[in-house]
C-alpha cells in the first residue's frame, strides 16, 4: 500500500515526459539512456525563478550598489535521468553552478552564499503515536501530512540561520522545519473519530522530519557547497538506495547580505529500468497474474528441490 | 552483493536474503511447520518494510512446503482426504483474513495487532507442547512406552455429525473440526504471514489425534494451498509481495529444508517437539518483549493511501 501513490505519479512522469520532448524526439528512448546527450528535452527541465521576495522592507544598513547587472545563478545536475536497476544501491548526484556577474573576489570570500534544496515525490504520510495501554504499547494518535517529500536534502555554503532569517527560510520552505507538509487530520485514539487537536500537529511534524533523517532520507550538509571559482561552486548529495523511485525537484539559491538574488530549479529524475521496471508494472498492472507468478516460480523450486534430493536418496 | 528489491524499493544483501531462507528452510524441513512464523519477523528485522514482509514471506513457505510434501508422500505419509479438508477451510479462512488486513490497517493497529496475535498464541501453543514433550521424554528414559492416543478415548467432537473414515490417519471422526481448524490457520496465515504449520500441527497432535508421522506430510500438503492462496490474495490486495525478494528465500529455502528433513531423521518425535516448543517460546518472548518494554522512539512512519 506504501506503493499506491506511485500509481499517481507514474502517469504523471510520462505525460510530463511526453510534454517535455518536442516533435521527432523519442521520449521513451531518452527516459532509457542512462546518460543522454544535452536535447532540448534537457535545455527546458532547469530553469531560472523569478525572485520575489518575501518582504519587502529593505535593511537600512544596505548601500546602494553600484547599477550593475544584476547576479544570477545557473546550475545543471551531473545525471538528470538516474536508472534504478536490480545493482541500485544509492547514488551520488554532482549539482554544479555558476554565479553570472559575480562580484566575488576569490572562492574563500564568503561573498555569496548557495543553498540546494532537493525534494523528493510528495506523498501523503501518516505519523502514529504509540502509548502505553494496558500494560501494552498500542499506536493511540496520529496525524497525517499531506505533499510530504519523500526525500529532502539541504546542501549550503554555511549554516542556514547564517544565511537569512527564519522569516526568508519560511518564505522560500528552506530548512527541516520548513518542509512543506500540509496537516491533514488526525484522530485522538486510533479507530475512534475524536480529532487531534490542531496544536499538536507540531509535535508529529517534528518526529516526522526526526524519523526521516534517522532513516536517512531528509540530510543536510551545513558546508557542502563550495565555490571553486569566483562564480563557480559545486555539491556533491548523496541519494541511498531506499529513496522512493519517481522525479526530484532541485532548487538552487543564491544568496547576498541575507537577500535571495536569484533562484534556479532544475528537474531530476529516478527511474526504475530494465528487470526492475517491468516486475514492478507487472504487479501493479496484473495483479493477479504476478501473485499466479510467484506461486508457480515457488512450486517449481520446490519441485525442483524435491526431484534432486528423490534421486540423491536412490 | 546486493540487489535492488522493486516492490520493497530498497537494497538488500543477497547472502543475507539466501541465509535467512535458508536457515528458516532447516527449521521448517526439521520440524515439518511453514517456517513463515519466523520468516516474516526475521524480514522486518532486516528492514524490509511490515507489509511486504507479511506479503512475500507465504511465497516462500509455497516452496518449502512443495518440497517438504512430496519428500513425505514418497513415503506414504500424507493423508490427502484430511489435507483436502484442511484446505477447504484454509481457504475460507484466508479470504476473511486478507480483508482482516485491510481493515485492521486502516485503523493503525495492524502491526500491534499482529504482535498481540503472535504471543498470545505462540505462548500457549509453545507451553503446551512443551509440557507434554518433557513428559514424554521423561517416560521414554523410564522404560515406559508413549502414546498420545489412548485407545477407546472420546471426546466432545466425537458427537459432531457428518463422521468420515480418514484411511491413513486410522481416523473415523467428523468432517467439522478439520474445516475450523483449517478456516482457523487460514485466517492466521493472511494475518500474519505465516502458512500456520506451528499451529496446525500441534493442533493435529493434541486435538484430532492424527499420528505423528501423517501430521507433517499433511499440514505441509494442506499449507502449500493456504499460503498459495495468500500469495496472490496479498499481490491483488495490497500489492506487498516483491517477487525477487521472495525468489531469493526460495533458493535458500529449499536448500535449507532438505538439510533440516536430512537432520530430523535422526531425532524422535518428542526431542523434536521439545525443540520446537523452545523455539516458539523463544520468539514469543521476543515479540512479547517489544510489546510491554518502553520504545525508544514512540513515533512511526506509514504512507497512507491517497
Amino acid at each position: 500500500m506504501r506503493l499506491l501513490p506511485r500509481k499517481v505519479w507514474l502517469p504523471a512522469l510520462v505525460a510530463g515526459l511526453l510534454t517535455a520532448s518536442s516533435g521527432g524526439f523519442d521520449p521513451a528512448a531518452a527516459q532509457r539512456r542512462a546518460t543522454p546527450p544535452v536535447s532540448r528535452v534537457e535545455t527546458k527541465r532547469g530553469q531560472q525563478v523569478p525572485v520575489t521576495p518575501p518582504s519587502k522592507g529593505s535593511k537600512p544598513d544596505e548601500t546602494a550598489r553600484p547599477p550593475d547587472i544584476p547576479e544570477t545563478v545557473q546550475a545543471d545536475v551531473s545525471t538528470r535521468n538516474v536508472s534504478v536497476t536490480s545493482s541500485f544501491t544509492g547514488t551520488e548526484i554532482v549539482v554544479f553552478g555558476t554565479v553570472d556577474n559575480s562580484r566575488q573576489p576569490g572562492p574563500e570570500s564568503g561573498y555569496y552564499d548557495i543553498v540546494v534544496v532537493i525534494e523528493g515525490t510528495p506523498s501523503r504520510l501518516a505519523v502514529r503515536k504509540k502509548a502505553r495501554v494496558g500494560g501494552i504499547w498500542l499506536n493511540t494518535r496520529n496525524a497525517t501530512f499531506e505533499g510530504v517529500p519523500s526525500y529532502y536534502a539541504i546542501w549550503s555554503t554555511r549554516p542556514l540561520d547564517e544565511i537569512a532569517s527564519e522569516a526568508t527560510m519560511i518564505g522560500y520552505e528552506i530548512g527541516f522545519d520548513h518542509v512543506r507538509m500540509t496537516p491533514i487530520g488526525g484522530t485522538e485514539l486510533a479507530g475512534s473519530s475524536s480529532s487531534l487537536p490542531a496544536s499538536d500537529t507540531g509535535e508529529f511534524r517534528k518526529a516526522l522530519v526526526r524519523l526521516k533523517r534517522g532513516g536517512g532520507l531528509y540530510v543536510k550538509d551545513e558546508f557542502g557547497v563550495a565555490f571553486i571559482g569566483r562564480s563557480l561552486f559545486r555539491a556533491n548529495i548523496s541519494l541511498p538506495a531506499n529513496v522512493t523511485v519517481g522525479p526530484f525537484d532541485t532548487r538552487v539559491y543564491l544568496f547576498r547580505n541575507e537577500k535571495l538574488l536569484s533562484q534556479y530549479n532544475i528537474r531530476l529524475n529516478l527511474e526504475r529500468e530494465g528487470i526492475e521496471r517491468h516486475v514492478h508494472d507487472y504487479a501493479f498492472h496484473w495483479p493477479l497474474i504476478y501473485g499466479m507468478s510467484t506461486v508457480f516460480l515457488a512450486m517449481a523450486a520446490g519441485l525442483a528441490a524435491a526431484f534432486m534430493s528423490g534421486k540423491s536418496m536412490r | 552483493m546486493n540487489l535492488y528489491l522493486p516492490i520493497a524499493e530498497m537494497s538488500v544483501s543477497v547472502v543475507v536474503m539466501l541465509g535467512m531462507g535458508a536457515s528458516v528452510g532447516f527449521l521448517s524441513g526439521l520440524f515439518g511447520v511453514g517456517g513463515g512464523f519466523l520468516l516474516t519477523p526475521l524480514l522486518i528485522f532486516a528492514g524490509i518494510p511490515t507489509v511486504v514482509a507479511v506479503g512475500t514471506a507465504p511465497a516462500q513457505v509455497v516452496a518449502s512446503s512443495v518440497s517438504g510434501a512430496l519428500a513425505q508422500r514418497r513415503r506414504g505419509n500424507v493423508d490427502l482426504k484430511l489435507g483436502w479438508l484442511l484446505v477447504a477451510g484454509g481457504v475460507v479462512g484466508s479470504f476473511v483474513g486478507v480483508h482482516l488486513v485491510a481493515v485492521l490497517r486502516r485503523t493503525g493497529q495492524f502491526d500491534a495487532f499482529v504482535s498481540l496475535t503472535y504471543v498470545t498464541l505462540l505462548g500457549v501453543v509453545g507451553a503446551l507442547m512443551l509440557i507434554e514433550s518433557v513428559r514424554t521424554l521423561r517416560k521414554s528414559k523410564a522404560g515406559q512406552s508413549s502414546s498420545l492416543r489412548r485407545s477407546g478415548q472420546h471426546n466432545w467432537s466425537h458427537g459432531l455429525p457428518f463422521k468420515m473414515r480418514f484411511h491413513r490417519s486410522k481416523l473415523y471422526i467428523s468432517a467439522l473440526p478439520p474445516l475450523m481448524l483449517g478456516a482457523f490457520v487460514g485466517l492466521l496465515a493472511a494475518i500474519m504471514g505465516v502458512g500456520g504449520g506451528f499451529l496446525i500441527v500441534p493442533a493435529m497432535i493434541y486435538l484430532l489425534h492424527v499420528p505423528t508421522s501423517v501430521v507433517v506430510g499433511t499440514s505441509q500438503f494442506q499449507i502449500i494451498f493456504v499460503t498459495a492462496v495468500t500469495t496472490v490474495l496479498n499481490a491483488t490486495n495490497s500489492h506487498s509481495v516483491d517477487i525477487v525478494l521472495a525468489l531469493l528465500l526460495m533458493i535458500g529455502g529449499v536448500i535449507g529444508a532438505e538439510a533440516g528433513a536430512a537432520a530430523g531423521q535422526r531425532l524422535r518425535g518428542e526431542q523434536l517437539r521439545f525443540l520446537l516448543a523452545l523455539l516458539v517460546l523463544a520468539v514469543c518472548l521476543r515479540v512479547g518483549w517489544d510489546l510491554v518494554s518502553a520504545p525508544g522512539e514512540p513515533f512511526s512512519l506509514q504512507n497512507s493511501e491517497g
